[in-house]
């Protein structure tokens, strides 16, 4: 059964092998990258700020839009 | 004639409906009549005044190393509980091969905290596979039922090695991943147990955690092929992400007809409103099909600590840890040296808080100083004390501590998931169950065992959020029912013999107490039962108030179906 439901807040999975830049260059490939970066990074604290890499893993949530308003 | 005949008791059956006076006969270890039984029994137990009721379910614990020395599992039984269901949280001990089995020895010592000695000492791997796991504890010592979920980050190491560690599966691997899984499924596993949390000895991220998506889907195809369970433990501290990662499982749940459940479900005033987001989310996804189940745990966060070892406490405290992590020769150096104790002095004052919990530190109380210069201490806070002797409650934690060898013991209570009304709303909804109480796990941290026993005591007797018959439901039928275990958990004709005579009036977790109990002496806290009178294992006689444990080892391995 598939069905389709409104995110809490939008969010993805890395694809295989994907860093910040090759999944901000996929999911804004109209922005500037080095911005589309800073931008997700910001909105995934839990991963940016993650010791000791602050890498992506295959299994994050990654948001692609900022925390919802109080 | 039967085998066993207990009289007079109030059955609480495990269909959460009123308790009513009858006898329960057991047969070669299988329930034969319940109501107005009038028959001889070789063994006749009289529960006037008593609760009889099928034997609790432990439904998050990892016992997966003490399985290994100690059959019986203690002293969970003496809290009423007859089957345990480990392996979570990705981790269990099979099936991992003998070049990984330092790594998922301390991985799961780390992760689990668990005292080193103990775990070495005690564990003796005799095993590979799954099945010989499973082999390795069905042995004349097995008192207590067992159930094992397959860790997902050791089945990784299995198929993929040591760069299970640093990277995603390709197809090939995900296809062998399946079939060990399947394999790991005939010789007994309960189900998956992954973790999107956990890091492991080194502090990265577990192998499980560098599973793509598309290997979580295609291993719970053969769950759904098994109709076995997925256990998550999912980031339970954030709204934001506890949803993402719901719908996540809501979607493996409808597209291959599984159970998922994920623990905890945690309330702390670090996300006032997140349980209430959560569960709207569950109940919505249950609407549309899919089913996600969170554990509630009973108790509240309670860390009792010393200043002998790390704690969860000093965990965003970074001096105090590192004064933890080292000789004690050198601590009491590093305690004395004003320089020093001017820097954790200050550190305290910092307001950075582990994940989801709320230390006020001028409220830890000093709980245990066997000296009598120092006994008056007892039961004061740490503000009280540092009022009395005119310092900072730092200073107090440090000066009780070099002053007593070190033997002075700190609690910290309530530190989250410690408002009784909102527990019981989250214990008492239709989409949740009792678990997530880690039992066997934390044990050089906190006492993991009692959460049965507890639920009487505070949310039937104290809170009324439950009846007594409801309570026994959430821990028995319920249960069993989401792990897919059929013919246990009620008091029926053909049921396992599973069953736990209780005190109504009396049943309750003790204090949290020191023990040397473990192999090499290791050390653990532990928890009293009161009120359970006797504990019966598929039929056997296997626990008794008051003299311990019989000879009778009838623990089975719970597979589903």
């Amino acid at each position: 059964m598939t069905v389709s439901i409104e995110p809490r807040r939008r969010s993805m999975f890395p694809q295989s092998g994907e860093q910040w830049q090759e999944f901000a260059a996929r999911v804004f490939p109209d922005q500037d990258l080095n911005v589309a970066v800073e931008q997700l990074q910001s909105w995934n604290l839990h991963i940016s700020y993650r010791v000791p890499t602050g890498k992506l893993l295959p299994s994050d949530v990654v948001f692609i839009e900022p925390p919802l308003p109080e | 004639m039967y085998d066993l005949l207990i009289t007079n008791a109030l059955i609480c059956d495990g269909s959460g409906t009123p308790g009513y006076e009858g006898s329960v006969a057991v047969k070669d270890g299988k329930i034969a009549a319940v109501g107005q039984v009038d028959a001889q029994a070789l063994q006749v137990i009289d529960a006037q005044g008593l609760v009889l009721s099928p034997g609790f379910v432990e439904p998050h614990a990892h016992y997966d190393a003490q399985m290994t020395w100690d059959g019986l599992a203690t002293p969970i039984m003496e809290h009423g509980v007859t089957a345990i269901v480990q392996g979570n949280c990705s981790l269990s001990l099979a099936p991992v091969r003998e070049q990984d089995r330092e790594f998922m020895a301390k991985t799961f010592r780390h992760i689990e905290e668990m005292p080193e000695n103990a775990f070495d000492a005690g564990l003796k791997w005799s095993w590979e596979t799954f099945d010989d796991y499973n082999k390795a504890i069905s042995n004349d010592e097995l008192g207590i039922n067992v159930a094992t979920l397959v860790g997902h980050s050791p089945l990784r190491l299995w198929v993929l090695g040591e760069e299970s560690r640093v990277r995603s599966s390709t197809v090939e691997e995900i296809t062998q991943l399946q079939q060990e899984l399947r394999n790991c499924l005939d010789g007994g596993a309960l189900g998956l147990s992954t973790s999107f949390v956990d890091t492991d000895f080194e502090q990265c991220a577990v192998p499980c955690r560098w599973a793509a998506t598309e290997e979580l889907d295609a291993l719970c195809a053969v769950l759904g092929e098994y109709k076995a369970t997925l256990q998550v433990v999912p980031e339970f501290w954030n709204e934001d992400l506890l949803c993402a990662r719901i719908d996540l499982m809501a979607d493996l749940s409808r597209k291959h007809g599984i159970k998922v459940t994920f623990s905890p479900l945690f309330d702390s005033v670090a996300a006032p409103n997140l349980v209430n987001v959560a569960l709207e989310r569950v109940k919505y996804q249950r609407e549309l099909g899919g089913v996600v189940i969170p554990q509630v745990q009973t108790r509240p966060s309670d860390i009792t600590f010393n200043l002998k070892r790390t704690s969860a406490i000093f965990v965003t405290k970074r001096s105090w840890w590192d004064t933890l992590s080292v000789s004690k020769e050198e601590r009491i150096a590093l305690y004395k040296n004003s320089e020093k104790r001017a820097e954790l002095i200050e550190e305290l004052k910092n307001g950075l808080m582990p994940i989801a919990l709320h230390i006020e530190f001028d409220k830890i109380t000093i709980n245990h100083i066997d000296s009598d210069k120092n006994r008056q201490y007892n039961g004061m806070t740490l503000a009280q004390v540092a009022m009395a002797r005119n310092c900072d409650i730092a200073e107090v934690m440090l000066d009780l501590s070099l002053e007593e060898d070190f033997e002075v013991e700190f609690t910290a209570a309530s530190l989250a998931h410690d408002n009784p009304e909102k527990v019981a709303d989250m214990l008492t909804s239709e989409y949740t169950m009792v678990g997530a109480g880690d039992a066997g796990a934390h044990v050089t941290r906190f006492a993991t065992y009692g959460d049965t026993t507890y639920l009487f005591s505070k949310f039937v007797r104290e809170q009324h959020a439950l009846t007594i018959e409801q309570a026994v439901q959430k821990l028995t039928s319920e249960t069993y029912e989401v792990w897919g275990i059929k013919n246990r958990g009620y008091l029926r004709e053909g049921y396992a013999a599973d069953m736990v005579i209780f005190d109504p009036v009396t049943i309750d977790r003790g204090p949290e107490v020191m023990a040397y109990d473990l192999p090499a002496e290791g050390f653990r806290y532990v928890r009293e039962a009161f009120g359970i009178k006797q504990v019966f294992v598929n039929g056997q006689q296997t626990y008794i108030a008051g003299q311990g444990y019989t000879d009778n080892r009838a623990g089975e391995i719970l597979r589903v179906g």
